[in-house]
């Protein structure tokens, strides 16, 4: 579904992803946790090209992602066009849900389908109506994002992303930036999407979530991935010295 | 009648022909929010562009014309400019001058208001798979008007006020019909009075309906 091989990136002087490679088979959700700074973000960001590589290549369902092969082999700069296609396959959630503030919920999940799709306004609203019920927030569908509580906004985000019917989705901390006692309902919502085969790459500090959802857990470190498996066999053994380390300081 | 040493008859005789300056003073600001709107939209666009010529383009705009006098601009335009074969009436060099004037700090009203707008707002619409255009239109604008409308009207006032300029190139408009009066009356305190009511009359009619575009842009924003 997605492959990436040996990706570089660099920041001026900062090497921010060195030689990145992983795989994400379809229906499966990988959650990758490490340090802040480790590059995760930034990996995940690459997957749909919102942060272009220096280095390497990332294929989603084989289709090369930002780059395109020339007959000779080599690799040049995709078409815009193919990169917004790309994008608008792969649902993002963000850290700090990016609902466009100036809609409400419903518009907010319309949004996508109706400039991108040029769906019809009334088919677009029943569908975003859908999405909005199946993330438990059809009686918000008036309200303003200003309005909604933090967990409420990532759920509409949640929906938004969803609406575009998307292969893949990402998540890059989706609940980091919640209250405590609002965390639950939205990894509940990932877990359904889980649970219904959803493609999903998690970057995520919820130890518990990732315990119980993901089918291979990633850690990376400084910019690469230091050790991948099973949560079981990285939360109860974890190979390499730097995993435990990390693992130790944050289940303490 | 006196008020003063104001008399309040002559002030009556000499309105409308102010007025007829208010007029044409009216008509040249709006030309100009119409026009530096217009110039100023493209300059920031072209500022925050990934085309270096086109930065380096904006950049030079709006440093030279936001370093030069206005008064500078138009001696230039229409005193200047025929020396090299460009003709301009009066109207067209006052227009040009106010416009191209005016554009220079609108860019950098609405760069800094389309700048203002957080990252993760542009973010989260291509990753929708929205084109940057669409992401502008649909996003970022919608959310930079509010921001952008108090010092737009700011600046439009400021266009208002130094329309006065151009009644040094033969433009009869408020304040220069003001002059001429005055010239031939030697009534200058009468008249420079009343001209000066009519530009508070004009400028707190603008920022009256600034302050009503703001106040449902508000509404509409939901908070």
């Amino acid at each position: 579904m997605i492959e990436a091989y040996n990706i570089n990136k660099r920041f001026g002087n900062l090497h921010v992803l060195k030689n990145v490679s992983l795989t994400v088979k379809p229906g499966e959700v990988v959650v990758i946790i490490g340090p802040s700074g480790s590059g995760k973000s930034t990996f995940l960001r690459c997957l749909n090209y919102l942060e272009p590589i220096d280095d390497g290549y990332i294929t989603v369902e084989g289709r090369p992602v930002g780059k395109r092969k020339l007959p000779d082999g080599r690799l040049v700069d995709d078409k815009r066009k193919n990169i917004y296609r790309l994008r608008s396959t792969i649902g993002m959630v963000f850290q700090q849900f990016n609902l466009f503030p100036h809609q409400t919920a419903l518009e907010n999940v319309m949004e996508g389908p109706v400039t991108v799709y040029k769906t019809p306004v009334q088919e677009a609203r029943k569908k975003a109506m859908d999405m909005l019920e199946k993330v438990g927030l059809a009686d918000k569908a008036g309200a303003y994002p200003a309005q909604l509580s933090g967990g409420q906004k990532q759920r509409v985000a949640i929906a938004r992303a969803l609406a575009m019917e998307p292969k893949a989705m990402l998540f890059d901390e989706p609940t980091s930036a919640l209250d405590p006692e609002l965390v639950g309902g939205v990894l509940a919502v990932i877990k359904d999407l889980a649970r219904e085969g959803m493609t999903m790459v998690v970057v995520s500090h919820e130890m518990g979530f990732a315990r119980e959802v993901a089918d291979r857990v990633v850690f990376m470190d400084n910019g690469s991935i230091v050790e991948e498996s099973t949560p079981q066999r990285i939360f109860s053994n974890p190979e390499h010295p730097r995993t435990r380390e990390f693992l130790s300081k944050i289940l303490a | 009648m006196n008020l003063g040493p104001i008399d309040i008859d002559f002030l009556l005789q000499i309105l409308p022909l102010l007025l007829k300056g208010a007029v044409l003073t009216v008509e040249l600001t709006l030309l100009a929010i119409f026009f530096g709107t217009v110039i100023g939209l493209f300059v920031a666009l072209a500022k925050i562009s990934r085309f270096k010529i086109l930065v380096t383009i904006g950049g030079i705009y709006t440093w030279a014309i936001r370093g030069i006098p206005l008064l500078v601009q138009l001696y230039i335009l229409y005193y200047g400019l025929p020396q090299i074969g460009i003709e301009l009436s009066a109207p067209a060099a006052a227009v040009v001058g106010l416009s191209v004037c005016g554009g220079a700090y609108i860019a950098e009203i609405i760069r800094a208001g389309i700048q203002s707008i957080d990252k993760g707002q542009m973010e989260a619409a291509l990753s929708l798979g929205m084109s940057y255009a669409q992401a502008f239109r649909r996003v970022i604008l919608p959310q930079a008007y509010r921001r952008l409308l108090p010092p737009m009207g700011n600046e439009f006032i400021t266009l208002m006020k130094d329309s006065s300029l151009v009644s040094v190139i033969c433009m009869t408009e408020l304040l220069r019909q003001g002059k001429l009066l005055s010239n031939s009356t030697f009534r200058p305190m009468e008249i420079y009075l009343t001209v000066a009511a009519i530009y508070l009359f004009l400028t707190t009619i603008f920022i009256y309906l600034i302050g009503r575009l703001e106040k449902r842009l508000a509404i509409s924003d939901g908070d």
